[in-house]
């Protein structure tokens, strides 16, 4: 019961994950299959449709948009600040601060990751690993939604008897930047609003406000 | 990581997209091309999708009667092809025909396919 209760906000992530993307799934199966009979087609089944470039593209342009707004909001915060916000740090600390303060070489402590006792290579791949993995799975995720996308555009395009386009012709089509945008502007707004409206309101318990009687000046400091 | 695990096989089964059969519908427009050239109509109109083989006809004309007044030409070699998912291009040196991959196999959904720039083809035969 203790793993649970140290483990639940993960969990609970994790369950509403598996859910939404099987709630996914079936309900893409049912609209493309409604698609498919109305061309003349035949209905996939739930493999078939789980493994085609439809899905994959659905999945991945939302992927790519969330990784991208969390590793924005990762880097971007390091040297950009917003008084009276708690997702900032106090404004004269931008940067990408002291090792004392970041307690790593010889101002570690004995409970400090390995890493980050030891210089070099290992602790600057360590001190960025957030950042990194954050921008790889965004790259990664983006070009799925590339390859699947163009994958599911040209099967488009070959029922409505037009040619096939290439790759780069894809990656630079309306079709793709309007899949790409209309994911950032949703994320970019979503941060925004959770870095401003975090100055004036609260939510009591929440770490990701302030304590609610915190005055709105109060920056970098979490409930 | 977990994310990484999930992402390559995603990545890995978009890109199987790009590798597929092409043997099959270049197959099935030959096919369809050597009947129309043998005059074997009804055989030509069973290779149709469904849907192209009941919007070809006019009012009390058969699928075969509608594809002999067409008169489609030589289809030819084949020079291309292009498959995506269920969806085909097959370019012969005398036609391009579009055919969608059924259970039972590919059915030509459109055949005697000229191009019209920034446009759909314009087809003699589609559905």
């Amino acid at each position: 019961m203790r793993w649970l209760k140290e483990n639940s906000l993960t969990l609970a992530f994790m369950i509403m994950f598996f859910l939404a993307l099987g709630g996914q799934a079936l309900s893409g199966m049912l609209q493309y299959n409604d698609r498919q009979l109305a061309e003349g087609a035949e209905p996939v089944s739930f493999l078939q449709y789980v493994t085609s470039s439809s899905f994959a593209v659905d999945v991945a342009e939302n992927w790519q948009s969330e990784y991208l707004q969390f590793f924005l909001f990762i880097m971007l915060t390091v040297w950009l600040v917003q008084k009276g916000s708690p997702e900032s740090k106090e404004v004269d600390e931008a940067g990408a601060e002291s090792d004392e303060k970041q307690r790593i070489g010889p101002y570690a402590g004995p409970d400090s990751p390995p890493w980050a006792k030891v210089g070099g290579l290992r602790l600057w791949l360590f001190s960025n690993s957030l950042g990194m993995v954050m921008g790889v799975v965004f790259v990664l995720s983006w070009l799925a939604q590339s390859v699947a996308g163009q994958a599911a555009y040209n099967s488009e395009r070959l029922g409505d008897l037009r040619d096939p386009v290439d790759w780069w012709s894809y990656v630079t089509s309306p079709e793709f930047w309007n899949r790409t945008l209309q994911n950032w502007q949703s994320e970019l707004l979503a941060v925004l609003s959770m870095v401003a409206l975090a100055i004036y309101l609260r939510q009591r318990g929440s770490p990701e406000s302030k304590p609610v009687g915190a005055p709105h000046s109060a920056t970098g400091v979490e409930g | 990581m977990r994310t990484l695990f999930i992402l390559v096989p995603v990545i890995a089964l978009a890109a199987t997209g790009c590798a597929p059969d092409t043997a099959a519908p270049a197959q099935a427009a030959e096919r369809f091309h050597a009947a129309v050239s043998a005059h074997r109509e009804e055989a030509a109109c069973a290779m149709l999708t469904r849907k192209t083989a009941e919007n070809l006809p006019n009012p009390g004309q058969t699928c075969a009667e509608a594809l002999r007044e067409v008169k489609l030409g030589p289809g030819g070699r084949v020079t291309a092809v292009s498959v995506w998912g269920e969806d085909a291009q097959v370019r012969l040196a005398g036609d391009t025909l579009f055919l969608h991959e059924f259970s039972d196999g590919w059915r030509v959904k459109a055949a005697g396919c000229e191009p019209v720039p920034d446009l759909p083809y314009k087809c003699e035969v589609e559905d």
